[in-house]
């Protein structure tokens, strides 16, 4: 059976509301490393407090745990990232040794382009330059972790035609060892606020690369946000996952053959009592759907 | 600097600037982009912009807030004016702090620099 996972966040109330949850329902654990450091007066990065309680966790019910980073910027062409890139591989490679990743996927895009700290993966060109460049990146970690991948990101603007981004997908997971984690979410999103129909986008993907599905909510921006008054719809992971998003892993699932993980996405600051029976029964619908 | 290099640098600094609205139209006219990177710059959806935009700022005020405890504070105490000072630091200084304590650096940096003082309680 395929397991079912949940986010780890390092948020005090997230993880005691949902403590019960975590150790009975989830088959396996995702945590993004980066959220796991801190930074020393000398610039070294070092594990916060959340990095040994996840570990002991995770020792203690006997689950496994995968990776998602946030940061490493698969997609940076700049020589400028180098330094920091090195150094954010050197502290994956530690907390590989602690957490024995099962896998590690990050972002598709930029987020320090030109070493700058925009946080938020952005778009890249869909040139053979961006793919050589983050199966160089894909590579690097797969030199610490063996099975490597890249997630869809949402993205609130493109360089190119959304719809060819599967094929750009494509030609960066297609080395051994190098996966795609389909987030669902993301699909929703994207084609939502650029016009286009999700299952068309996901028709395209490389679907037996896919190792992980990613189930999430969101929410719309508000009107007042933007001058034109238009809203979009944000990856916020901050409400339960929309009907949309369940029918289309209804429907990909399947067509996965080499899937090993779902997991469900929230994040920190946005749970509240009445949400622990919500996630709770998103886990269960998840696990009966890849039961069937 | 390759011409992708070069797209991702006028992108980033568009997303920092201001009005990203208008400095994604500056950047569409750059005379380093070639034909095709002009006209994929000036396709871009303004509005996923400058979501985008607000995005990178939020993380980068969160990222300030959790390294720099007097500026939560001062945050809290006067939202209206803390608000108009880090939309104008926002705007001076690249971000090129990936951590809260780096950020609280260059942010007390440019206080000085500026002549801002964070208001006693």
């Amino acid at each position: 059976m395929i397991p079912v996972g949940i986010t780890l966040q390092p948020d005090v109330v997230y993880l005691d509301l949902l403590d019960q949850v975590i150790r009975n329902d989830a088959d396996y654990y995702e945590v993004a490393p980066e959220t796991l450091w801190r930074q020393a007066p000398d610039g070294a990065l070092l594990p916060n407090g959340f990095h040994r309680a996840f570990l002991d966790l995770a020792k203690e019910v006997r689950k496994p745990v995968v990776a998602h980073g946030v940061g490493l910027s698969v997609g940076t062409l700049s020589c400028a990232d180098d330094d920091r890139q090195q150094m954010w591989l050197a502290r994956i490679a530690a907390d590989h040794r602690a957490f024995r990743f099962a896998w590690y996927t990050d972002h598709l895009g930029v987020s320090a382009p030109g070493g700058l700290a925009m946080t938020l993966p952005l778009p890249v060109a869909m040139t053979g330059e961006s793919v050589a460049r983050i199966r160089q990146s894909l590579a690097n970690l797969q030199r610490i972790v063996p099975e490597v991948g890249v997630e869809n990101s949402v993205f609130y603007y493109h360089l190119g035609d959304p719809l060819e981004e599967p094929d750009f997908l494509r030609r960066i997971v297609s080395g051994p060892g190098h996966h795609l984690l389909l987030d669902l979410h993301n699909v929703f999103t994207t084609a939502h606020n650029a016009g286009f129909d999700p299952h068309e986008y996901i028709d395209r993907l490389p679907l037996d690369a896919v190792i992980e599905i990613h189930l999430s909510g969101g929410s719309d921006s508000p009107g007042e946000w933007l001058a034109s008054g238009r809203s979009l719809r944000l990856d916020s992971h901050d409400h339960g996952v929309p009907e949309a998003v369940w029918a289309l892993f209804d429907k990909v699932w399947r067509r996965c053959p080499n899937l090993r993980g779902v997991t469900l996405e929230r994040m920190e600051d946005t749970v509240t009592v009445p949400d622990v029976a919500v996630i709770r029964d998103e886990l269960l619908r998840a696990r009966a759907m890849v039961s069937r | 600097m390759t011409a992708g290099e070069t797209v991702q640098r006028l992108l980033a600094t568009a997303l920092t600037a201001a009005d990203p609205g208008a400095a994604i139209a500056t950047a569409a006219d750059d005379p380093r982009l070639s034909d095709d990177d002009r006209r994929m710059i000036a396709a871009i959806d303004r509005d996923g912009f400058r979501i985008s935009a607000m995005l990178v700022a939020r993380l980068r005020l969160e990222r300030l807030l959790h390294g720099h405890p007097a500026v939560d504070d001062w945050l809290a105490r006067d939202p209206e004016r803390f608000t108009e000072v880090f939309r104008h630091y926002h705007a001076s200084v690249l971000p090129e702090a990936f951590f809260p304590p780096e950020e609280a650096r260059a942010f007390d940096a440019w206080l000085s620099a500026t002549g801002t003082a964070i208001p006693s309680m």
